[in-house]
């Protein structure tokens, strides 16, 4: 998933004469822009952990699916059958993120995952099997997303790094347009 | 710290490794621990139902000496926390403990209300429905098998008796046994898991680090002191010997440090 609202430097270099200030301008919301994205990989992780607060009481709070729903939708698959989904979508997650953090990657997919985590617990609770296998799911989660969050983190502190020494630069420039390109 | 070149190699393949491993333990820890408990649960369920076929005789005879006596040789047994054998009504005919004996067994308790559930009590029911477990006064934990006392054609044909062929279910037999040897098994192999999984994430982390270390971050290093060096002017011939790219760079940086070192000295010169 990427964040259409953050582009790189070197895609918006400004091709003709720029104000400076216009150019400090433009470097300052970029930068407050990566900042956010940081921080969003932190808003996942905190959405996982009130996700698993509510599986970990097996979501007594939500009412029950109607009877003709649960027969509409036909048994669910075994405890054994989710677990081994489970570790098959956790491997192919990490492998995933790993490949992204090598190929220096902006694309955020923490939303998905959060997604696919859910329906791991909702398959987990109406297997009647989630007492059992809460940890392994929650496990999974946690690092999944802090693979995500890590690989967000750098890739947007290098981004800052280099909007803040385009503001160095153009602390001393001679208000043409620097040059983005690193 | 985290944005150092080893926390950005060694951090992501640490969480990845360590997530990964702690995934796949819990989920073999909890198939294994399922299987374990089904296992047991079927071995106690063929306990039962061999119990009631040693009982047989004795219950058609209508011997409640001899009943007594195996049903009291069989609690002794170790690991046996409760046996007991009540009619269709539940009443408590014969049992370990014997100030039990004459009581009624509440049917809305765990192992009962499952047949009981409804106006008619089921007649029949799969291994794993047999089963209930609950902590007992003395805080173990015990697993109990209901197994039915069916109505046979030598039953209902005997001349002494009168149970009537309609009538499928004559008693139940219950027996609990204590869940202690299964607890620790699964405790003994938590420990192995938990062993092994560290043993493979230290060699793991500790082997990609100590890698990383050798062949990347001190040669790096070794390179960093040296371009220090030659910034301030010192081109010494210990440039680092690691091998590879990173002496390849090394090699490059002294060659255009004496280029201008010559440079220099000629402007000087002249």
């Amino acid at each position: 998933m990427e964040d259409p609202t953050v582009t790189t430097t070197a895609q918006e270099a400004p091709a003709g004469n720029w104000n400076r200030d216009q150019l400090r301008q433009a470097a300052l919301v970029k930068i407050s822009k990566f900042e956010a994205l940081a921080n969003k990989g932190l808003i996942m992780i905190a959405g996982f952990l009130a996700i698993s607060i509510a599986a970990l009481r097996d979501f007594d709070f939500l009412p029950s699916v109607p009877l003709s729903v649960l027969a509409f939708l036909g048994p669910p698959p075994s405890a054994n059958m989710i677990s081994a989904a489970l570790v098959f979508y956790c491997f192919s997650a990490i492998i995933l993120i790993l490949a992204k953090m090598m190929s220096g990657s902006n694309k955020y997919g923490g939303l998905a995952h959060l997604g696919y985590l859910s329906g791991f617990y909702l398959f987990y609770h109406f297997a009647a099997a989630m007492e059992r296998n809460f940890w392994a799911v929650f496990a999974a989660g946690m690092t999944i997303l802090a693979l995500e969050e890590y690989h967000l983190w750098i890739y947007c502190a290098e981004e800052i790094r280099k909007e803040r020494e385009t503001l160095a630069e153009l602390g001393g420039g001679n208000g043409k347009a620097p040059n983005f390109k690193r | 710290m985290l944005r150092s070149l080893s926390a950005k190699a060694i951090v992501p393949v640490a969480v990845a490794v360590t997530g990964f491993v702690v995934v796949c333990c819990i989920l073999l820890y909890s198939v294994m621990k399922t299987d374990m408990t089904n296992d047991a649960t079927v071995q106690a369920t063929n306990l039962a139902n061999t119990i009631v076929k040693s009982t047989r005789y004795a219950m058609l005879k209508s011997d409640r000496e001899t009943l007594s006596n195996i049903i009291d040789n069989i609690g002794g047994q170790h690991g046996v926390e409760t046996v007991r054998i009540f009619n269709k009504k539940g009443l408590i005919m014969v049992s370990k403990d014997h100030a039990e004996v004459g009581q009624f067994v509440d049917k809305k308790t765990a192992g009962c209300i499952g047949c009981h559930a409804g106006a008619v009590p089921k007649a029949s029911f799969r291994a794993m429905e047999q089963a209930r477990t609950f902590t007992n006064a003395r805080g173990s934990a015990v697993l109990a098998i209901t197994a039915p006392v069916y109505n046979e054609p030598e039953c209902f044909n005997a001349d002494c008796h009168f149970h009537p062929p309609e009538q499928k279910v004559l008693g139940t037999l219950d027996i609990g046994l204590d869940q202690a040897p299964l607890i620790s098994a699964l405790g003994v192999m938590r420990n192995r898991m938990t062993i092994f999984s560290l043993m493979i994430l230290v060699l793991t982390v500790g082997g990609v680090a100590a890698l990383l270390r050798r062949n990347v971050f001190m040669p790096i290093k070794s390179l960093s002191n040296f371009t220090e060096k030659v910034v301030h002017g010192t081109i010494g011939q210990d440039f680092p010997r690691c091998g590879g790219e990173i002496e390849g760079i090394a090699s490059n940086v002294r060659t255009i440090a004496e280029e201008l070192n010559k440079a220099k000295t000629e402007l000087d010169k002249r």
